[in-house]
């Protein structure tokens, strides 16, 4: 080994000092931003705990609030992440799809209430009811795929995301007209009202309920695509569609398959947030959607992992988020920001990790 | 230099042409001269008149309570003013500012309109009420609060706009009374929803409660499409206010006092609603939550309305087979009835039987209006177009079921008990 010479040194110099010169202005707003939000957050935090308003006991309060609405969130992801993993479709209709398994399970849940049976037999119902949700879910995405994006699948252009978004006003407004405007109150059975003990800390029944129901569902899910020929072959479509077809996989059973498996989670998903928030609507499917969308791209979309792991991440950040952050700044209201804290930590993990926390690198050439 | 005294006087001339026509812009027709315009309505044809209020949604209650009121006031006038029959076009404006500015600036458009009714919501007036002035119209509010609307430092831009409700500057001011002489509550916490209505009422609420001397301990907001509260709720239970009093609409409304009761720090607080509330959508909404949920609204028992009211009531239930479904019904009522004395008081007739209406006119003379006695109480305006008195009064829910709901039974009222 020997010294190096001046020139080398010189070339090396010149190379780092290349590289300075590739920062841009745009790389300086951009780092600017980044810290002014980081330092954003861990002020707004240290401000906050200073300040005491909330006890430890509130902070777990939020934490559940957060993952109970973050399984809901999760379990709608999981549809938009596994049609995007095989179709590389983004189905804006699906938070639209969640919604009409929750209305249609609506007139039962009421039935059941009015007859006495949802308080005496809670399983046998809720089974029920989720049982009509995930059948009108699944019924309505078979309908969507079948007229919105089937005829576009060999298209390479923008139509079947137009379509998606045309068929979410389509639902929303067949529902509308079928059945009013108005704000609908979902039944609230005697089991759901009380509190349970866990661990010595109270917590209201739905909580655990919907947590629960949300890791089972998921459990089950994770085990279909793990373990089960279909859910192999649908790993293989979404590798790779064209050699799955060449190794005899039907390609379009496995879409529908995928269609099947994710109507069936937002039906479940649908039911829970009824039994969170209690009301129906015809709208109330799109806000929900958007944020499970963007859990999935939180999660890294295409990845179910990340999609479960990004719907619960949303959930907590959006209700521990603006006590933490912002309470301590002084700033008024802040759960009316609530979004946009959401949004706003949604874009700054993408800023750092634009494959999203769970997600690989997509391989460039796919089907 | 010599370009600059070439362009002085262009300038002078160009703005000497611009105020001669955009300014004043007199217009004359047949037998009237009017500076915002004619509207010239042929022998046989009818006189149309504007209206907008929210018609879907869960606030449906709050403004088809009003356009039956101003349905039945037409009935009442035999469906004639002036001599010509009366055509009501009605446009939906959602409860929100987007619907406010669609509904009038398609109103505006409506060939020969005379003036608009309407509507139910500040945040559709706010939008609206510029656009329709900009077009010459003079807008009666019916069941808008927000006190912006009417304030004596109002833009320009606002001085078509008149109502025949009460400014929420009084119903604010006679809640936070309630609340500290009646509740005994030395500590407020108030929620609102971003609308104008809302953000305002609360404001004049929390303002006169620290006035009386109490402290006002949360200020929140959530937006009108909120389902989850319960992080706002817990934020609130932290400083244990005596009153949590939210003036939103029912969505929200629901939403909260559904979520309460899970909220432990909240079991001392009492939930109070506010006037945009009054209505089944919010038991249809709220279900069994609602029982015993108390809101403050203007009075409407017979005792202290018109002396026509009850006669009202019967026509209202014999026209739409139910009764009131909100509580604004009465204002709309009036409104109709001034609106229609106006323009057969300014209309005028040419030999052919055409009447013309100048609109300069017609919102001089509405805003003249003093001493009608109305069914929902005095009308008086004065010049920034506050028409309308306010009666405090507490209603509260006595069945969580939708077909109970009976405005006077269920809610029913509870204070002041005379």
């Amino acid at each position: 080994m020997t010294a190096p010479n001046n020139s080398q040194r010189q070339q090396a110099w010149s190379g780092r000092l290349g590289k300075l010169h590739r920062v841009t202005f745009v790389d300086i707003v951009l780092w600017t931003l980044r810290i002014a939000l980081l330092l954003l957050v861990v002020v707004g935090t240290i401000a906050t705990l200073w300040k005491g308003t909330y006890d430890a006991r509130h902070w777990f309060d939020f934490f559940m609030f957060g993952l109970t609405i973050g399984g809901v969130y999760a379990l709608i992801a999981l549809g938009y992440t596994m049609v995007y993993g095989v179709l590389r479709l983004i189905n804006f209709a699906h938070g639209d799809i969640t919604m009409t398994g929750a209305f249609s399970a609506y007139f039962l849940a009421r039935s059941f209430d009015r007859t006495g049976f949802l308080d005496a037999y809670p399983v046998t119902a809720t089974l029920g009811i989720m049982a009509l949700s995930m059948a009108v879910c699944t019924a309505s995405a078979l309908i969507v795929e079948r007229i919105c994006y089937r005829p576009f699948r060999h298209v390479a252009t923008l139509a079947p995301l137009i379509c998606a978004i045309g068929a979410s006003f389509v639902l929303q407004h067949a529902f509308r007209g079928m059945f009013g405007s108005n704000v609908r109150s979902y039944p609230d059975p005697e089991w759901l009202k009380g509190h349970v003990s866990i661990l010595g800390l109270s917590l209201p029944t739905v909580q655990p309920l919907v947590i629960l129901s949300a890791v089972a569902a998921m459990i089950f899910l994770y085990l279909v695509v793990q373990r089960t020929k279909m859910g192999l072959a649908m790993r293989a479509v979404s590798e790779d569609r064209d050699t799955a077809a060449l190794m005899g996989i039907d390609a379009n059973k496995i879409i529908i398959f995928t269609f099947v498996l994710g109507a069936c989670m937002a039906g479940i998903g649908g039911v829970l947030y009824c039994f969170v928030y209690k009301q129906i609507y015809f709208y109330m499917g799109f806000l929900p959607g958007i944020k499970a969308f963007s859990a999935a791209v939180l999660g890294g979309i295409g990845n179910i992992p990340g999609a479960m792991f990004g719907g619960f991440f949303l959930g907590v950040i959006e209700s521990i988020g603006p006590p933490l952050f912002l309470d301590g700044l002084g700033v008024p209201a802040p759960y009316q920001l609530r979004d946009l804290v959401a949004f706003t930590l949604l874009v700054m993990v993408l800023v750092f990790r634009p494959q999203g926390l769970l997600g690989e690198t997509l391989v460039k050439r796919r089907a | 230099m010599k370009k600059c005294s070439w362009s002085a006087p262009a300038i002078a001339a160009a703005a000497l042409l611009a105020s001669v026509s955009f300014g004043a812009h007199a217009e004359t027709k047949g037998p009237v001269t009017d500076e915002l315009g004619v509207v010239e309505i042929p022998k046989d044809a009818p006189i149309v008149i504007g209206g907008y209020w929210v018609i879907s949604g869960p606030d449906t209650a709050l403004g088809l309570d009003s356009k039956r009121g101003v349905e039945i006031a037409f009935d009442d006038i035999g469906n004639q003013i002036a001599g010509h029959s009366i055509q009501l076009i009605v446009e939906d404006d959602g409860c929100n500012a987007e619907g406010g500015q669609t509904a009038a600036t398609k109103l505006a458009t409506v060939p020969d309109i005379v003036a608009v009714l309407g509507p139910a919501c500040s945040s559709a007036a706010t939008a609206a009420a510029p656009i329709l002035w900009k077009a010459g119209l003079t807008n009666v509010g019916t069941a808008t609060t927000a006190p912006s609307l009417t304030a004596a430092d109002r833009k320009p831009d606002y001085f078509g706009y008149m109502r025949t409700i009460y400014s929420d500057s009084d119903q604010g001011r006679n809640d936070a009374e309630w609340f500290f002489k009646d509740l005994k509550c030395k500590t407020l916490a108030t929620i609102h929803d971003g609308s104008p209505y809302a953000s305002q009422l609360a404001k004049v609420a929390a303002d006169h409660f620290k006035e009386l001397g109490g402290e006002v301990v949360a200020e929140e907001a959530v937006t009108p499409t909120d389902v989850d509260m319960r992080p706002v709720l817990t934020g609130i239970g932290t400083k244990k206010p005596c009153v949590v009093y939210f003036p939103t609409f029912v969505a929200a409304t629901a939403q909260i006092i559904r979520q309460a009761p899970e909220i432990p720090d909240l079991k001392d607080s009492q939930m109070i609603g506010g006037s945009a509330v009054m209505a089944p959508g919010l038991l249809e909404a709220a279900g069994d939550a609602a029982k015993d949920f108390r809101i403050t609204n203007v009075d409407i028992s017979p005792e202290v309305m018109g002396a026509k009211y009850p006669e009202f009531i019967e026509k209202y239930t014999k026209k739409f087979g139910e009764g009131p479904i909100n509580a604004f019904h009465a204002q709309a009522y009036d409104a109709g009835v001034i609106l229609a004395k106006a323009i057969e008081k300014v209309a005028k007739k040419d030999d052919k039987g055409t009447t013309y209406v100048g609109k300069k006119a017609l919102h001089d003379e509405l805003f003249a209006t003093k001493g009608y006695d109305g069914i929902s109480g005095p009308i008086n305006c004065n010049e920034h177009g506050q028409c309308g008195a306010f009666n405090f009064a507490v209603y509260q829910f006595t069945d969580g079921d939708p077909s109970t709901f009976k405005a006077g039974e269920n809610p029913k009222k509870i204070f002041p008990t005379k």
